[in-house]
């Protein structure tokens, strides 16, 4: 759950996102032979998404109103074990994206109301990942990743403009569109240390290439003087993300997990948009994981993230004013293991 | 049963997420060294909330004093009431509406005329009709915008039976009316601040009429009358904010129709023409007469020109020509004003706005400079919260229908700058409104 406020400049309001829950969720599965130096693995994960809905009356509403963007990840991979200390594995990233994103239209009908965009659409992108792990010792492990950007386009998605019928010649409805996201590649280094039976700790550094991400642009298939295809520059950076987590066995069927993380804001300053307020952010994760039956665990989480507040005028909107955001992430996850 | 006591608390705890929400702690506002307890809003048609060619209740209710006032409440402003129209006479004067677009994209507008709140009509000896409003009998209000009122005109006793808006918040009935509006608007008020935005009127109506209908105020009646003015709102120690009076050619009302595009229609149907005439003036000093010549795009032609008289033949001296297409059918003066008098008219207006400043100077008021700002969003347009807004007549979003006066949203965007300006003088911080609470010109 994403929550954000939103301060316009030179004024006292404060406006609030509606709460709405996008549920991000994992699926991982390995199967091979026991014996065998080869595994096949399948993930099936939400690694970029969110729902960010401001309304239709907040002062932002010519610039956003919702933005409802999910990316499934489906990532066969092949590992092999070269030897007993030594692992690698490749595979692929096929994605299924969906974006749903509606604004406001500053053109007014009879009754003062004002028109609004509508851009809905799905679309694919492919991409590869590989990794190697490296097991130092009996107490450290290490492992490097890297995914690939995963271009992802969608092609002939739906727009719809509700405008005064006067001009509605000037806003072709329905209309379709094309749009191309860069999904950006993350390169990831990870330490396993295990210093006692009962602790495990881990470390890890991302690397991810938000710099891919320049401009989105919206390709109209008609087009008129009005209706004129968009290009909204981005230019985001690249990010580093920074995490530290603990286990500890209190007993054979029970585990309790904290730790916490850095992010770097991907969005430069004058870059800052509604649909995604993004901000450097600090988090802190809570979990408890218990073995339900022989086969069965299960683990709940929680994950609190705080945005730190920045004070933006947009560029291109000139939208000014201060955001600011939370994030809470409840998890609750099942495994089997047989 | 264990294992459900853990789910109760999950549950628990995402019902308990939807109450936590992040929160800002933006500045108190503060009034500074101001008080807003009593504001008066002194001015014309702009402070009335005219807009689309008449005085109608939406437009009063959105009134750049009314939006201003709202945004006051936070720092401790008073009640302020507005000299309304009612429910059932919401349409006051009457007011254009646009009706669609031809199909050369040029709109088409209508005059709405039902539930008006004309009362009548006098027949005032040397001067013309009056058309008169029902009058306004809700007590004691704030904004004193007269639409129509000149700067020149404040001193002047009979006002009140020659401006019906005027006339419609007095008590006694035209003709008896003998209150100047300098009286009016200074008498037992009690005021703490006041806004001052009058003097368009005194260069506006003189350009609106392409220089042929009205006359520009004298700079030194001007500067004497402001000083008074400014000087009886002080008196009794209250603060303010004043406006200057903007360009003329910043509004659309002169630069919506175009020589150059008249001129390219009159072409398309007949290719030999080479050019507009128009009845211009010979110089730029106040008595230079006029005379014809051909047009260029520095002569501006008012947006109320009925561009179908071009071409039409009409009698001469020379014989039957066509209409603004020979030097002896030339365009009539009360619709162009041409290159001189666009000259003397900003000479005027850079007179007057020299005029306020100085005023507002020698006793510490705020400035809007409406004058300055118009000019830039004329030159760059202007850019807020995602809405692309420039000077242009209906696209621009400024501008309401009669290309002088604003839209909803050009008034919160005036409101704004004054708030700005008050804030900047006083170290007050009223908060900013919401412009996007505003509508532009509605489509039908």
């Amino acid at each position: 759950m994403f929550k954000s406020v939103f301060n316009p400049a030179g004024t006292n309001e404060q406006y609030h996102t509606a709460n709405k829950v996008a549920p991000p969720f994992t699926f991982y599965g390995a199967w091979g032979p026991k014996a065998a130096k080869w595994k096949v693995g399948l993930g099936v994960y939400t690694p970029f998404g969110g729902l960010t809905d401001w309304g239709t009356t907040w002062p932002g509403k010519y610039t956003a109103e919702m933005l409802n963007l999910k990316a499934i990840f489906f990532q066969p991979t092949l590992s092999y074990r070269l030897t007993d200390r030594l692992s690698i594995g490749a595979g692929f990233v096929y994605n299924h994206s969906s974006v749903d994103l509606t604004r406001g239209i500053p053109l007014d009908n009879s009754s003062g109301q004002s028109g609004q965009a509508e851009i809905k659409g799905s679309g694919k992108g492919y991409g590869w990942n590989a990794g190697i792990y490296f097991k130092a010792s009996s107490k450290l492990t290490i492992g490097f990743t890297h995914r690939s950007e995963v271009k992802t386009t969608i092609k002939d998605g739906d727009a719809f403009f509700t405008v005064p019928t006067s001009i509605q010649g000037n806003f072709p409805s329905p209309n379709q569109f094309t749009a191309s996201i860069p999904l950006p590649a993350t390169n990831g280094i990870g330490f396993g240390f295990y210093p006692t039976k009962q602790w495990t700790i881990a470390l890890d550094a991302n690397l991810v290439g938000w710099n891919s991400f320049k401009a989105l642009s919206f390709d109209y298939k008609n087009n008129t003087a009005t209706l004129k295809d968009t290009h909204s520059p981005r230019n985001y950076k690249n990010t580093v993300s920074l995490r530290a987590g603990a286990q500890y066995k209190a007993k054979p069927d029970l585990a309790l997990r904290f730790g916490g993380g850095y992010v770097t804001a991907a969005a430069p300053d004058g870059y800052v948009t509604p649909e995604v307020p993004d901000a450097s952010r600090v988090y802190g994760t809570l979990g408890l994981g218990y073995t339900l039956a022989k086969h069965l665990d299960i683990d709940v989480s929680f994950e609190y993230e705080h945005l730190n507040s920045r004070t933006q005028t947009n560029i291109e909107t000139q939208l000014s004013g201060t955001f600011k955001s939370n994030v809470y992430i409840p998890g609750i996850s099942l495994a089997y293991h047989w | 049963m264990k294992t459900f006591r853990k789910h109760i608390y999950l549950i628990a705890g995402l019902l308990l997420l939807g109450a936590c929400k992040p929160e800002l702690h933006p500045v108190t506002p503060s009034k500074g060294n101001a008080d807003f307890s009593k504001y008066i809003a002194v001015g014309n048609s702009l402070t009335a909330g005219y807009a689309d060619g008449g005085l109608y209740l939406e437009g009063q209710q959105n009134s750049y004093p009314s939006i201003i006032a709202k945004q006051m409440l936070s720092v401790g402003g008073g009640e302020f009431k507005q000299p309304l129209f009612s429910a059932d006479q919401a349409n006051g004067s009457g007011y254009l509406q646009l009706t669609g677009f031809n199909t050369d994209g040029t709109p088409k507008t209508a005059t709405v005329t039902s539930n008006l709140a004309i009362r009548g009509q006098i027949t005032v000896p040397g001067f013309g009709n009056v058309t008169l409003y029902n009058k306004y009998t809700g007590g004691e209000f704030n904004n004193l915008g007269v639409p129509g009122i000149k700067l020149q005109q404040i001193t002047y006793a009979p006002y009140g039976n020659l401006n019906g808006f005027y006339e419609r918040m007095l008590g006694p009935a035209a003709p008896a009316n003998t209150e100047s509006y300098l009286d009016f608007v200074t008498t037992g008020r009690n005021f703490t601040f006041f806004s001052n935005w009058l003097g368009n009127n005194d260069a506006l109506g003189y350009a609106t009429s392409g220089g042929a209908g009205d006359v520009l105020t004298d700079k030194a009646v001007f500067e004497q009358l402001y000083n008074v003015l400014i000087n009886s709102l002080t008196a009794t120690g209250a603060k303010g904010v004043v406006a200057t009076v903007p360009d003329v050619t910043a509004v659309p009302y002169f630069n919506t129709v175009t020589v150059s595009a008249v001129l390219a229609g009159v072409q398309k149907v007949n290719p030999a023409v080479q050019a507009l005439y128009i009845n211009a003036k010979t110089g730029s000093g106040l008595s230079d007469g006029y005379a014809p010549r051909a047009a260029t795009t520095s002569d501006l032609i008012v947006l109320t020109f009925p561009t179908s008289k071009i071409g039409q033949i009409v009698d001469s001296p020379a014989g039957p020509v066509p209409y603004g297409l020979t030097p002896y059918a030339p365009i009539e003066n009360q619709y162009v004003l041409d290159q001189n008098e666009v000259t003397l008219t900003e000479d005027y207006i850079n007179s007057y706005n020299t005029t306020i400043k100085t005023a507002a100077a020698a006793k510490g008021l705020a400035v809007f400079d409406a004058y300055a700002f118009l000019n830039n969003v004329k030159a760059h347009g202007l850019l807020m919260n995602g809405i692309s807004l420039n000077s242009g007549y209906i696209s621009g979003g400024i501008f309401s229908l009669d290309g002088v006066h604003l839209t909803p949203r050009g008034y919160a965007i005036v409101a704004n700058e004054f708030i700005k300006a008050i804030n900047a003088t006083y170290k007050s911080s009223i908060p900013l409104a919401d412009i996007t609470n505003y509508r532009a010109v509605k489509f039908p």
